[in-house]
């Protein structure tokens, strides 16, 4: 037998191995695992197996706990297949009934995936306690042989497991035998598992076991009315079974059919009819079922529950969608709140500065004029040393200015903590649910009090002056490429100093401003210090960018005499905002770590190949289910 | 009134106890959340009891429960003896549950919301003392939506003290309604009936089995109604577990059972409410104990921070220990040659360092100055401190912004953890913290000093013992008593009583001139200035060692009170609460136990308890 899907059943494997690859992919978004989702379980257990190999009808006997399942299924076994027990939940497994030589054609453990096979050997084995999903299987030579007939666990007692494998076998099955009682009939939970089965289509035979012949007849089309309205069932065939114990465990009951069409009243012939009385076969019933049809029908519903807009493979890609969606606004707004804008960052003193430049000065002179100044310099130490010496003395040892730098760094380096720590308790507490668990624990104390244990320890270990050195020798470069003229002025300038040097040596000295000399160029340059250069800082991006520096510095650096002043104003902006991204660098990887990557990635994910790939599949399915539905209607 | 009687008041009055101290429980302020919710929830229960208390003596109200077709109906007709609710094949039957009193029960008297019930009046004995409800079913709903059956039975399950809990063989394993059974059993009695005796087979054992697990089940009748119905028809008494049943509703449910078993149910559900509440409180409560072991710590830290401070300061105030010491010494040592000296070097010595010491610079040279010109300083620093709020404070003990800020940082993370309202459990400020550190400062000061002050007195001591004394009090005045000779001599003896004694004429020996004084005075002063220094080196032996202990033992020592004082008692507070909350319920357990009405009455077993609350260390 060929159904019209053969066509799909490609296009179904490649979903299933696309849908895999997505769901790997997916973990980061948090959404619900794939397993558990009713299209994905009717992908793998129904479809996957079936649309290549669907030579047989499977068979379930199905129905709330202690009504009477393994008896039915005992009836088409013909033999005691399956253990009966007065107490309830007694099946916990599924038996199944396998036709001789179905396993030489047929791969059955494909067919059953999630459980573990094993061939029946006693009828209570189905009965034990075991965690494992197990399944066992019994070949048969009274089923009709393109049919596979099981008893599975029940779907309403407080052994929640026998939910779980009794689901399996729906999703496998082609026809369920729904045992129902008058007490069951209209349970919430008996109604919930057979509205799921008439989602995806499934040919259903009803059997009203333990009636109260003949009192009951009036009363099951009006049982059955309900059951029908409330599930959208439409059953194939409805039996009315006596409630006989005796008969029962003689596995003699008299299975009775009834006719049935909803809506209508002619529903029952009179009781005494005596074609109505002539009990049934099951078994043969079951082999006289319309096999084609009922397979098409029950691969149809599957896919078409695969496919459902709002519950489907669809709805997960939207749910994709939409969770990604979410990722890209709060990775938005992570990097919004993240940016701080930092103010009062110390600056370095100009007397650090200015030792740096001249150093590098010293460094770039070449010639006599080198050797002049290196001389005078060396000079000048030899005979400011009694002096600073002296200073040293009056005013006891003195921390290195880098050192005093340092920890004037520190306060604002904490204020900047508490600034967007109270942004992420700002976000955590009125955001999206997305990033809470991640913000709670960086907000936690414990991680408060690591982060600013490393900060400390990483802002202690950093070698202050390399960072001042690397400013310096940069910002000096870029005056050397930018300006040439002016750096060959200076230059000259420097050269002319070397050549008259002796003379304004001497004259300083004799004038009392040797050991100031060191003093003037740092007065000079002090006034510019004080302006305050905001500084952002972007803790998601890991990035600080100097902002009102460069306007601040242009309208001052009009004037000749802010010339100076500017350049200093330059150096300090360079080299506050190099700080300042160092604490963003340093905040981005201690506080966030790779987040704002993975929220990026995540955000991505629609526009990955293998969401792409499982969309493009849904919509050639889609189209070869619309064709292949017009093909049987013609 | 009898002693049964007695007891009975006793009990009551027990429960009422509870009761009362329960309210003033919900009625306590609290920072903590999750105790905010348990107050709420409890005060709910509370509600419901004083609904109970009321009704304490009006009719019980029997119910029944069970999934549907399980014979509520049915049985409930059999009981009475008549037709009173309607029984049927459709399912679900009952929609509308029906109330069945005496005609002379005053129904209205029950409490019960009657408008949703069908009231119906039978003039039947069992009816004498009870009233009985005829339930919708709690398995045909899936989901509460009004109108429902479900949402029928929720409405009416806290009315009713007592519980038929109907099952058959189809559906005693039925997870649904043990999960119903499983809310609605909690502050009531329970009977536990199999139907369709006629029909099903027993499967009594199996079903005990599974209800042991969260019921006490003294009984399992196993009943058929229908039968029952015929026999009480045909005016039999009706036999098998059926009569028992009967039996047992008349007798154990009589009025004079009434308060016994609504007791028994009130206590109950505060057991369950208690249960629930620290179940939850204990979830939370370990972000509490972190918090309190962070603030433990940052007090620490700040301890051991000033410890060291002090101890290095202490080293390095030479100048003011010598002082301190020779202080302490000459003030024991009294008025004597020696003490003399040693107070002139002090005084000396206090002149030429300046007032500057007294300033006292630092905290351990306060410490050293003493307490009672610490309380000057420290307020000046306070001014200080007032006027300079814009710059960052260094404060003694290297408490700037930054360590307070850093401790603040920290600390309010795990307040956020532990849940506290910060409202409440109070918000300080950068410059309550600055006073804090202050306080704390000033009471770790004081407590330094007093140790300080311990120090020298028993240095001082060990180095006025008589004979160190009498050693450095010879030693000086053999130089004054030498020197007195000489001068004496020549006074008194060469210049003018050997001239007087001999007559050989040797040649006048002339009086000590100028020169001599000055020499015998430069000697003095520095005869005394060795002595002095030796001493001032003997007192100050062993002072290193004992710095370093001092410093040491002062890191060890706990503060009382660190620099977050609310956020102490906010945790002390709800340590307190917790601890209140585990007496009453070691006192319901024990009433439970007490009041236990085996009575042939079902009830669901008492609740897992929570381990008590182990105290916290204080």
């Amino acid at each position: 037998m060929s159904t019209p899907f053969r066509q799909c059943a490609e296009t179904i494997q490649r979903l299933s191995r696309a849908v895999e690859k997505l769901g790997t992919l997916v973990g980061v978004l948090r959404v619900e695992p794939l397993e558990g989702r009713e299209w994905y379980d009717v992908l793998r257990q129904k479809l996957s197996p079936q649309l290549t190999d669907d030579a047989f009808l499977v068979v379930a006997v199905v129905g709330g706990t202690n009504i009477g399942k393994s008896v039915v299924f005992n009836h088409i076994a013909g033999t005691r297949a399956s253990s009966i027990s007065p107490l309830a939940s007694g099946t916990k497994h599924p038996v199944c009934l396998v036709p001789a030589g179905f396993c030489d054609d047929h791969d059955l453990a494909a067919i059953f995936e999630g459980f573990r096979l094993d061939e029946w050997t006693r009828s209570d084995e189905a009965m034990q306690d075991d965690d494992e999903h197990r399944l066992f299987w019994k070949t048969s030579d009274e089923t009709p042989d393109n049919l596979l007939v099981l008893d599975t666990p029940d779907i309403d007692s407080d052994a929640l497991v026998n939910w779980y494998r009794a689901d399996i076998i729906r999703r496998t099955a082609d026809v369920l035998i729904a045992v129902l009682t008058q007490q069951k009939y209209n349970d919430a939970a008996v109604k919930q598992f057979f509205r799921k089965a008439a989602a995806e289509d499934k040919a259903v035979i009803v059997v009203f076991n333990q009636c109260e012949l003949p009192e009951d007849e009036a009363y099951w089309p009006l049982w059955l009315a309900t059951f029908a309205d409330e599930t959208k069932i439409v059953p194939e065939i409805v039996y009315v079974v006596p409630n006989d114990r005796r008969a029962a465990e003689a596995n003699q009951l008299p299975f009775y059919e009834r006719q049935w069409r909803n809506g209508s009243e002619s529903t029952t012939a009179s009781a005494d009819d005596l074609e109505q009385n002539a009990a049934r076969d099951l078994s043969a019933d079951l082999s006289r079922l319309r096999f084609a049809d009922i397979k098409l029908r029950s691969l149809r519903g599957s896919l078409n529950r695969l496919l459902d807009d709002d519950t489907g493979v669809r709805a997960y890609l939207r749910e994709i969608e939409q969770r990604s969606s979410e990722f890209l606004a709060t990775a938005k707004r992570l990097s919004l709140d993240s940016v701080v804008p930092v103010n009062n960052w110390p600056t370095i003193p100009n007397k650090l500065l200015v030792a740096e430049i001249r150093q590098w000065w010293r460094d770039t002179q070449t010639g006599w004029a080198h050797n002049v100044h290196a001389f005078y310099d060396t000079l000048g130490k030899g005979m400011l040393w009694p002096f600073r010496f002296a200073g040293r003395k009056l005013r006891g040892e003195q921390q290195p200015p880098l050192e005093r730098y340092r920890e004037l760094e520190w306060p604002t380096c904490l204020k900047v903590i508490e600034d967007v720590f109270q942004n992420l308790t700002w976000m955590s507490e009125s955001g999206s649910g997305l990033m809470r668990p991640h913000l709670e624990r960086i907000l936690a104390g414990t991680s408060r009090r690591e982060l600013l244990h490393e900060l400390k320890r990483r802002h202690d270990a950093i070698e202050l002056e390399e960072e001042l050195h690397d400013v310096v020798l940069e910002r000096m470069r870029a005056f050397q490429t930018n300006s040439p003229e002016l750096y060959r002025f200076m230059r000259q300038l420097n050269n002319v100093s070397a050549a008259v040097r002796p003379v304004t040596s001497v004259v300083l000295f004799t004038m009392g401003w040797g050991p100031a000399g060191d003093v003037v160029a740092q007065y000079v340059a002090h006034a510019a210090a004080h302006a305050v250069v905001p500084i952002v800082a972007d803790f998601a991006g890991g990035t600080a960018a100097a902002v009102a520096g460069e306007s601040a510095l242009s309208s001052v650096a009009g004037q000749s005499a802010g010339f100076l002043q500017a350049k200093f104003q330059e150096l300090q902006t360079t080299f506050t905002a190099r700080r300042a991204a160092w604490l963003a660098d340093q905040c981005k990887e201690l506080l966030l770590g790779t987040l704002p990557a993975e929220m990026q990635s995540a955000a991505d994910i629609p526009r990955s190949d293998a969401f792409r790939d499982v969309a493009a599949i849904v919509d050639a399915l889609e189209e070869q289910l619309a064709h292949s539905t017009k093909e049987s209607l013609v | 009134m009898t002693t049964t009687d007695l007891e009975q008041l006793e009990l009551l009055a027990r429960v009422d106890e509870i009761v009362g101290r329960l309210t003033q429980w919900t009625q306590a302020d609290t920072a903590w959340e999750p105790m905010r919710h348990a107050q709420a929830l409890i005060r709910r229960v509370l509600t419901r009891a004083e609904g109970l208390r009321i009704r304490l003596e009006s009719p019980l109200v029997v119910a029944t429960f069970g999934g549907t077709g399980t014979g509520k109906s049915t049985l409930v007709n059999a009981l009475v003896g008549r037709e009173c609710t309607k029984t049927g094949r459709q399912r679900p039957t009952t929609r509308r549950p029906v109330l069945i009193a005496h005609p002379q029960t005053d129904v209205e008297a029950l409490g019960l919301p009657i408008d949703d019930f069908d009231v119906t009046r039978a003039d039947s004995t069992i009816l004498r003392d009870i009233v009985i409800v005829d339930c919708p079913d709690p398995d045909t709903s899936e989901s509460e939506t009004p109108g429902s059956n479900l949402q029928k039975l929720h409405r009416l399950l806290p009315y009713c003290d007592v519980l038929i809990y109907t099952s058959t063989q189809q559906k005693y394993r039925s997870a649904r309604v043990a999960d119903e059974l499983g809310q609605a059993a909690t502050g009531c009695r329970l009977l536990f009936v199999q139907t369709h005796a006629d029909l099903d087979e027993d499967i009594r054992d199996d079903w005990r089995r599974h209800l042991a697990d969260h019921y006490e089940v003294p009984d399992l009748f196993f009943v058929d109604s229908v039968r029952a119905i015929r026999e009480q028809f045909a005016e039999q008494r009706p036999s098998g577990d059926f009569g028992r049943l009967q039996d047992l509703l008349t007798t154990r449910l009589a009025a004079s059972h009434r308060i016994q078993i609504r007791r028994a149910n009130l206590v109950d559900l505060i057991q369950e409410a208690l249960a629930h509440c620290r179940t939850s409180m204990a979830s939370k409560w370990p972000a509490v104990e972190q918090l309190e072991a962070a603030l433990e710590d940052e007090r620490r830290k700040m301890t051991h921070q000033m410890a060291e401070q002090l101890s290095a300061e202490l080293l390095q105030s030479r100048g003011l220990w010598e002082r301190r010491l020779v202080e302490a010494v000459t003030q024991m040592w009294g008025f004597s040659p020696f003490s003399l000296m040693l107070r002139l070097y002090n005084g000396l010595g206090s002149l030429i360092t300046g007032l500057g010491f007294l300033r006292a610079r630092n905290s351990a040279q306060m410490a050293l100055v003493g307490a009672m010109q610490g309380a000057r300083w420290l307020k000046s620093r306070q001014r200080q401190k007032d006027a300079e709020t814009q710059l960052a404070r260094i404060s003694t003990f290297g408490f700037d912004d930054a360590l307070l800020r850093e401790s603040q940082f920290v600390i309010s993370g795990y307040v956020n953890s532990a849940q506290l309202d910060v409202e409440v459990a109070g918000r300080s400020t950068l410059d309550d913290l600055r006073d804090e550190a202050i306080a704390v400062e000033e009471r770790f000061l004081g407590d330094a000093s007093g140790r300080i002050e311990q120090i020298i007195k028993s240095l001082a001591a060990k180095n006025s013992r008589w004979f160190v004394r009498w050693i450095f009090e010879a030693l000086f005045l053999s130089y004054v008593a030498f020197v007195l000779y000489r001068v004496g001599k020549n006074f008194f003896y060469d210049t003018f009583f050997r001239e007087l004694i001999s007559s050989d004429g040797a040649a006048a020996v002339a009086l000590l001139s100028v020169d001599f004084y000055i020499s015998a005075a430069l000697f003095f002063v520095l005869w005394t200035g060795v002595l002095v220094m030796i001493f001032v080196g003997r007192l100050k032996m062993g002072l290193q060692t004992r710095i370093r202990q001092l410093a040491g033992e002062l890191a060890e020592s706990r503060m009382s009170r660190g620099l977050f004082p609310q956020l102490d008692a906010t945790c002390a507070q709800i340590a307190a609460g917790r601890l209140k909350l585990d007496a009453l319920a070691e006192a319901t357990h024990e009433l439970r136990n007490r009041i236990a009405t085996s009575n042939g009455l079902g009830a669901r077993l008492a609740p897992a308890g929570e381990a008590p609350t182990i105290l916290p260390r204080r």
